[in-house]
């Protein structure tokens, strides 16, 4: 293999794209509005949840633990109490409801009349050993967005207990001491960051080494270039650099956006996380590459990227972990290479993991890539 | 340098998941030969040169081509070919399209610039060299195609139509740089459809059905066939029953 002809391809693969301005900000612009967008809308916490509060509680001993949960609940950034009904306002838990139901607010919580007596016999009877009947709160809430529903119930949660620990001093028997042994102060955003780095390395040099290649045999030039001296390993080898760069660069974009708009931490070695998106790259063009074969015309090859995208998107543990992923469905995660890449990128840059521990997925995006080249230059070989 | 023939191909046979482009090709060219092929469409030109140049494998019969049998690699350095496609990267400039195709063939530095410099000229293009592709005329795209078969400077060049497109003052200039390319030494197979170009070549290969239906020097094939012109001398040929 001559490296002066691998570089000739190279170069001209990337002098084709310096003439093109609309792809190169495409392949500049298309990752940084990834990484913006995702950051911005999933890494954002929910807030203003729009909830009506129906307290009814008259208390017990001059303090209603109701109006002190209640306090709380206004406090916080998440929930936005659009109504506010104190004791003597009972009629108001049905038209509250009705908001509900006309998707006006996303929650009614409600405090019964005798909560904070409630509580207290519950208290009393549970430091004297008798039966215990919790006393309730009622959440009438529109489920349809499991998030926000699931946000509401948390809120609660912790406005109750804070109440019950720091005013009433009735503190549960059991705590749960959390150790974060990797991840400490990790957003979500540091977790789907290395996806969306993946993600977006993957769709581009997918897209563009497929278009290429259609355009490569349409035009002809191939066949002008098969009649050169460079091999068919050259050929596919100049091509792979190409790409794996631009892969390259698009992660550094990448990166330093999330570093800037989201300060995401990167506890290990930057570099290895840049190889990793490298390899696959490589991989992900040559996959291309093999793929141009049975397209005749760019608008028959732009048809696989939703092939290979959406099972990406879905099943590598992009934005879910791969236990989300139902059992029936996950041997297909171990088959697709962004499985591996955003395994190795997020081991990297949240676990701080050197080469010592990652390098069983990168040997597999190399064994991938090197795979693809092989059977890239297998199928120019072939001659009909 | 071997004095037998640059290319020989005996029964060459070429079948198309069962069409037969080619049905038993025997030809023979000589160093320093310009030779024609002239045929309509669908004739097997266009196929034969493919197999000649490697692109393409034959389903029967041998070829070689420089003394090596194809599909070789190794004769690729001295071989130029103009597809009649225009196989030119229209997103590039003129320069870099002859500069990639350049570095292919390992000719760099000084010995690129003065082989850009020389085919430039022959394609009467040098003050259009950093243009796009995309924003030339069909004819000077079809003029470039061919100084990137030039580049190199090969002893042999294949090239197929290299004028059409070409306006008739051009194709002069074309022929004169044919005739002094072989003046030099060199070969050229070509395909045309252009008749009175087809006289100015040395051998005429009038192929017909995917067989070659009658060779020799335009004038021996004008001669055999009492004809007064290439065209009826083809026609002439094309009405005689096939043996």
């Amino acid at each position: 293999m001559k490296l002066g002809r691998v570089a000739t391809v190279s170069r001209k693969t990337l002098r084709s794209l310096r003439h093109d301005r609309r792809t190169v900000a495409f392949l500049v612009f298309v990752p940084l509005l990834m990484i913006a967008l995702f950051g911005y809308t999933f890494g954002g916490d929910l807030k203003h949840v729009k909830v009506d509060i129906v307290n009814l509680d008259h208390g017990s001993m001059d303090q209603s633990l109701a109006a002190d949960i209640a306090g709380e609940l206004q406090n916080t950034e998440t929930l936005s109490v659009t109504h506010y009904f104190g004791p003597g306002n009972g009629s108001e838990a049905g038209p509250s409801l009705d908001r509900v139901q006309k998707a006006e607010i996303w929650a009614s919580i409600l405090f019964d009349e005798n909560f904070s007596r409630d509580v207290g016999i519950a208290a009393f009877n549970l430091s004297h050993g008798l039966p215990v009947e919790p006393a309730s709160i009622k959440i009438r809430v529109d489920a349809t967005n499991p998030n926000i529903a699931q946000a509401i119930f948390t809120e609660v949660q912790k406005a109750m207990q804070r109440v019950l620990v720091e005013k009433y001093h009735l503190i549960p028997p059991i705590s749960i001491q959390q150790q974060m042994v990797y991840g400490q102060g990790a957003k979500f955003i540091d977790f789907f960051a290395p996806g969306v780095m993946g993600l977006a390395a993957m769709m581009v040099t997918f897209m563009i080494s497929i278009i290429s290649f259609v355009h490569e045999r349409s035009s002809f030039t191939l066949d002008r270039v098969l009649t050169t001296p460079v091999t068919e390993g050259e050929f596919v080898a100049g091509y792979a650099l190409a790409f794996g760069l631009i892969a390259l660069i698009q992660s550094m974009v990448i990166l330093g956006a999330a570093i800037l708009l989201f300060q995401i931490q990167i506890a290990g070695n930057a570099v290895l996380v840049l190889l990793t998106i490298f390899l696959l790259g490589i991989g992900m063009q040559g996959l291309g590459f093999l793929l141009s074969s049975t397209a005749k015309s760019e608008f028959q090859a732009i048809q696989f990227l939703p092939l290979i995208l959406f099972p990406s998107i879905l099943l590598a543990g992009v934005f879910w972990p791969l236990e989300a992923v139902p059992e029936v469905l996950r041997p297909i995660s171990s088959f697709i290479p962004l499985t591996y890449a955003v395994d190795a990128a997020r081991s990297i840059m949240i676990r701080g993991w050197g080469l010592e521990q990652v390098w069983l997925p990168l040997l597999i995006l190399a064994g991938f890539a090197a795979a693809m080249l092989a059977l890239s230059t297998y199928s120019l070989k072939r001659r009909k | 340098m071997s004095n037998g023939p640059v290319v020989e191909a005996n029964r060459l046979r070429k079948d198309f998941d069962g069409t037969v482009a080619l049905t038993g090709l025997d030809l023979r060219v000589e160093r320093g030969t310009l030779y024609g092929m002239i045929g309509p469409n669908g004739s097997g030109k266009t196929t034969c040169i493919r197999i000649l140049t490697g692109l393409l494998r034959a389903s029967g019969g041998e070829a070689s081509v420089l003394g090596v049998k194809v599909p070789s690699k190794s004769i690729l350095s001295r071989i130029g070919y103009m597809p009649q496609e225009l196989a030119v990267y229209s997103d590039l400039s003129v320069h870099e399209n002859l500069e990639f195709f350049a570095g292919l063939f390992s000719v760099k530095g000084e010995d690129f610039l003065r082989r850009e410099k020389e085919v430039l000229r022959l394609i009467d293009l040098p003050s259009r060299k950093d243009d796009l592709i995309s924003t030339l005329s069909g004819g000077m795209k079809h003029r470039v195609s061919l100084a990137c078969a030039l580049i190199h400077d090969p002893e042999l060049l294949f090239l197929d139509e290299p004028t059409v497109g070409v306006d008739p003052e051009l194709r002069v200039g074309f022929w004169d740089y044919f005739n002094e390319l072989k003046r030099q030494g060199k070969t050229i197979i070509m395909t045309t459809h252009y008749m009175d170009e087809a006289v100015r070549c040395d051998v005429v290969g009038m192929m017909r059905l995917g067989e070659m239906m009658a060779e020799g020097s335009p004038q021996e094939l004008m001669s055999a066939s009492s004809a007064s012109n290439l065209e009826d001398a083809f026609l002439s040929f094309a009405r005689r029953p096939r043996a």
